[in-house]
């Protein structure tokens, strides 16, 4: 937000040293840094700042994915549904008006055949329905690393303003959360984002197959 | 026909444990419990009889590895199966699941014919009876 001062006409028109000053004081920010031993550290952080995108895309991309596929199976079970509907409908009308109209044994066996295999359709989309889930569990390990990234640059943040800001102003570190409060960092890599033209992850099951299968195992 | 085998579904993610255990069901394993991370499978696996684990591996407290460690350290446990069901996609962490003991290793997401697949093949290595 803008504070008063800089809103003022006079800060409107700067005046023509300002970008001399800015590259001064550009300049003592990178020798301040340089000093205080923070530049490698934001070098880090700024190097996995693109990593986080990564991510970010990843989760995009999956939760995408499901509910694509959610929404495709619901299509198709409403569909099949529709059709039973209908069947049945029909049936139970030829039923009530009986006479030559009646439906044959036959033509009831093929329904009752039908609501079967529709049956099983619904099961199996219910079943990929359940299996579209599983991208909370994928993005839930991502989501924590893009945390930890968040809670290490916050953490660069303060230490910096700490370390930069006179003593008379000086923000108190924040006091050190309980064991509960700290974010839960994943030791290992996760799921691969990329696979393709990674040699040193798999990208699907096949490979994991033939990996163990080319050991012995 | 269903099985009377008794599974252990261990991962920190409740929406997995359902998953999996919902397959098991469908695939005629009704028999299962569920743990949140190493520490509480390995707790339940002292406490209780169970025929078979799946483990997923990156979990708070005790990882899937640990808890591969921790069973083949203990006499009643060291031939019980465990089928690593885990994100973990690099080369060197399945090599490694394999090496300490893992009776499988199924890469998410995945199907429900992968693990019936791999559950057909390590119940035949096991000398048990799947369900059918």
């Amino acid at each position: 937000m803008m504070d008063s001062a800089s809103a003022s006409p006079a800060a409107a028109d700067p005046g023509p040293d300002i970008h001399h000053s800015i590259g001064a004081l550009t300049r003592q920010l990178h020798d301040a840094l340089q000093a205080l031993g923070l530049t490698d550290k934001f070098r880090g952080l700024a190097g996995e700042l693109p990593d986080a995108k990564t991510r970010l895309s990843y989760i995009s991309r999956l939760t995408g994915e499901a509910a694509e596929k959610v929404l495709n199976r619901v299509d198709l079970a409403k569909a099949d549904h529709e059709q039973v509907l209908a069947a049945s409908q029909l049936l139970g009308q030829r039923l009530q008006a009986g006479g030559p109209a009646a439906p044959t044994t036959p033509e009831l066996l093929a329904f009752l055949a039908s609501v079967e295999a529709s049956t099983r359709r619904a099961d199996e989309h219910l079943t990929e329905i359940m299996m579209a889930q599983d991208f909370h569990d994928l993005t839930g390990q991502v989501i924590a690393k893009v945390v930890l990234l968040a809670a290490n640059v916050e953490e660069q943040l303060v230490q910096l303003l700490i370390q930069t800001a006179p003593a008379e102003t000086a923000p108190k570190p924040p006091a050190p959360a309980g064991d509960a409060a700290l974010p839960y960092e994943p030791a290992l890599s996760g799921p691969a984002m990329n696979p393709q033209g990674n040699p040193d992850v798999v990208s699907g099951q096949s490979e994991v197959d033939d990996l163990l299968a080319s050991l012995g195992f | 026909m269903a099985s009377d085998l008794r599974f252990l579904v261990v991962d920190d993610f409740s929406t997995m444990r359902r998953i999996v255990r919902n397959l098991l069901k469908e695939i005629g394993y009704t028999n299962s419990d569920e743990a949140e991370d190493g520490a509480a499978a390995l707790q339940k696996l002292q406490n209780g009889h169970f025929d078979f684990v799946i483990s997923d591996i990156n979990m708070p407290n005790m990882n899937g590895f640990q808890l591969l460690g921790e069973i083949q350290k203990i006499d009643k446990l060291k031939k019980l199966p465990v089928l690593m069901v885990t994100a973990e996609a690099r080369k060197e962490d399945i090599v490694l699941a394999a090496q300490k003991g893992a009776a499988g290793f199924i890469v998410k997401p995945f199907t429900k014919a992968t693990l019936e697949d791999k559950l057909n093949l390590i119940m035949g290595k096991y000398g048990m009876k799947p369900a059918t």
